[in-house]
């Protein structure tokens, strides 16, 4: 999000604060929140694309709240209701190919004809929507339903595959098949909702899922605050602010000034802190032009911190918004960089993604790793889980050698603290108090330089590359 | 299931498969998690205990130190799902 769209964000904020009646409010964020779809989803080079892929998430989700439903359970009337209003907001949505708006009022740039989208979304829906009925709730379906969102998930995050994908997309509409690329095919949003989709279908799949109505479902899913860059919630807790909405004291003066604040630090770190470090933090182009391992060193330094300042003033931001709309959202992040171990890092960076990680990867493969017989050894157990829980949150950037190999090396970094923590847990214990402060000042200081080196595999697509600033860093061969 | 049959258990194995040290006075509200006695691994062992030994399936998402952090929880944990 850019300030322009902060700005309007923060204007529906008070509107919703000072008009809305209370009883409104939990609709106004489902509809709120279908807009935004459409309104922050980026201009694409492939004809309509940049309505067809929100429209389609908007039946992947109804797709999969079918699914969740307990197979003895009715849509209800107030279900038929809001899934009538997201299609007559999505239908709207189409008018600006007819009729000219005004600039401020083209939420959708470039949309395709109505005679075409309405009976293709309505069919898909409508077969999607049998098919959900006829799995909904079973092991089956909602398995199936993990494999079709990872599916999608690959052919948008492997390159080869999305220009495969983009070529097609670009045939159907006339454009030049020869000039795809994988940025074609920005779907907004979408790693992020294809995570909280997942969540809900395994949770409902033990059980543990909240009854959620269609409305808040959605609004869960595509909850404009935390739409572009997380955090990602948890069902129930979305489920039970909105359940609270009602009654919540929006205009509550401490209320609004914890939001707004949290707001202003956020615009803070990620416009001020965050884009002067761009300037000078490791990159391709900077990478080339650092003149020995002093300058590379201050590249990755700066990286880190801006990468910290960008993604946490932008929770910052998504916070502070969530809370003028009635939402809390969950806390992404805990002073990382001052954290004196790797594993109470990962429980201080991206706390959404890791908590996701640890519940759907790493503690239903440990577990069922724990339960085979003959059962492997602990340690193989530990490094199966951790190695596929971060390979995963890798991938999960994008499918590309230099994310697995960041996942990869937090991996073997976990995996070696373990190590080191069951061999000295007794010594440590048995540490006097200043003695531990003494440790814990090099452990953080250990730890952040792990962290940051594996930046290196993050900030730069080419391994070759990475591998000559490594050289660099510690002052080998000729520069990156 | 009696409540201090499970507890009983339950400290039999986090002080003797867990910590390692079948003669460590845990206390019932004794942060293991917090504290650095057990780790997140930890907690997925106790999760196929309570499974195997008391037929009570806890969720991943359950198995977190805020919810799994000392005895008392856990034992509440699994009583909710067995009674």
């Amino acid at each position: 999000m850019d300030f322009p769209q902060i700005g309007i964000l923060l204007a529906a904020a008070a509107l919703y604060v000072l008009f809305l009646p209370a009883r409104w409010r939990p609709t106004f964020l489902m509809v709120g929140s279908v807009v935004g779809l459409f309104w922050l989803q980026p201009t694409l080079p492939v004809r309509w694309l940049d309505y067809t892929l929100p429209a389609l998430t908007l039946v992947i989700v109804a797709l999969c709240w079918r699914l969740t439903l307990a197979p003895d359970a009715r849509v209800t009337r107030a279900d038929w209701l809001a899934l009538a209003l997201t299609a007559g907001i999505a239908a709207l949505l189409l008018l600006p190919r007819y009729i000219e708006l005004p600039p401020a009022l083209e939420i959708t740039s470039r949309p395709p004809p109505a005679e075409i989208t309405i009976p293709l979304v309505a069919g898909l829906s409508i077969a999607g929507m049998l098919l959900a009925r006829l799995a909904s709730g079973t092991r089956r379906g909602l398995l199936a339903g993990v494999f079709v969102l990872a599916g999608l998930f690959v052919l948008l995050k492997f390159s080869p595959l999305t220009t495969t994908l983009a070529g097609l997309a670009r045939s159907t509409t006339g454009q030049d098949a020869a000039l795809a690329s994988p940025v074609d095919l920005g779907w907004l949003g979408f790693s992020y909702i294809a995570f909280r989709l997942i969540h809900t279908l395994r949770d409902r799949q033990t059980g543990i899922l909240p009854a959620l109505g269609f409305r808040d479902y959605l609004s869960y899913v595509i909850f404009t605050p935390a739409l572009v860059a997380g955090p990602i919630d948890r069902a129930e807790n979305h489920g039970a602010a909105v359940a609270g909405l009602a009654e919540a004291r929006l205009r509550d003066p401490a209320r609004i000034t914890t939001a707004l604040g949290r707001i202003a630090v956020g615009l803070f770190k990620k416009f001020v802190i965050a884009d002067t470090l761009a300037i000078f933090s490791l990159g391709p182009l900077t990478a080339s032009q650092a003149d020995g391992a002093g300058a590379t060193w201050v590249l990755l330094y700066a990286y880190a911190f801006r990468l910290f300042f960008d993604f946490s003033g932008y929770t910052d931001i998504a916070i502070g918004i969530g809370l003028l709309f009635g939402v809390q959202l969950p806390e992404n992040f805990d002073r990382p960089y001052l954290k004196q171990n790797l594993t109470i890092f990962w429980q201080s960076w991206h706390k959404s993604l890791s908590d996701w990680g640890r519940f759907y990867i790493y503690s239903p493969l440990s577990r069922a790793l724990l339960k085979r017989k003959p059962k492997p050894g602990n340690y193989v157990i530990i490094f199966s889980a951790t190695a596929a829980t971060f390979i995963v949150i890798g991938l999960w950037h994008g499918i590309t050698l230099p994310f697995l190999l960041w996942g990869a090396w937090h991996a073997l970094g976990l995996f070696a603290h373990k190590l080191w923590t069951d061999r000295t847990r007794a010594w440590y214990r048995g540490l006097s108090d200043g003695r531990r402060r003494a440790w814990h000042v090099v452990g953080t200081l250990l730890t952040f330089h792990f962290v940051a080196l594996g930046w290196v595999w993050f900030a730069l697509p080419d391994i070759g590359q990475g591998l000559r600033v490594f050289a660099a860093l510690f002052g080998i061969g000729g520069g990156a | 299931m009696q409540e201090a049959e499970v507890r009983a258990k339950l400290r039999a194995f986090i002080t003797k498969e867990l910590i390692r040290n079948a003669s460590y006075p845990l206390d019932d509200a004794e942060g293991v998690c917090s504290s650095g006695l057990i780790d997140s691994f930890a907690l997925a062992e106790i999760g196929v205990f309570a499974e195997q030994e008391f037929g009570v399936y806890i969720p991943d998402p359950d198995l977190t130190v805020a919810k799994m952090d000392t005895l008392n929880l856990m034992v509440a944990r699994i009583l909710r799902d067995n009674r």
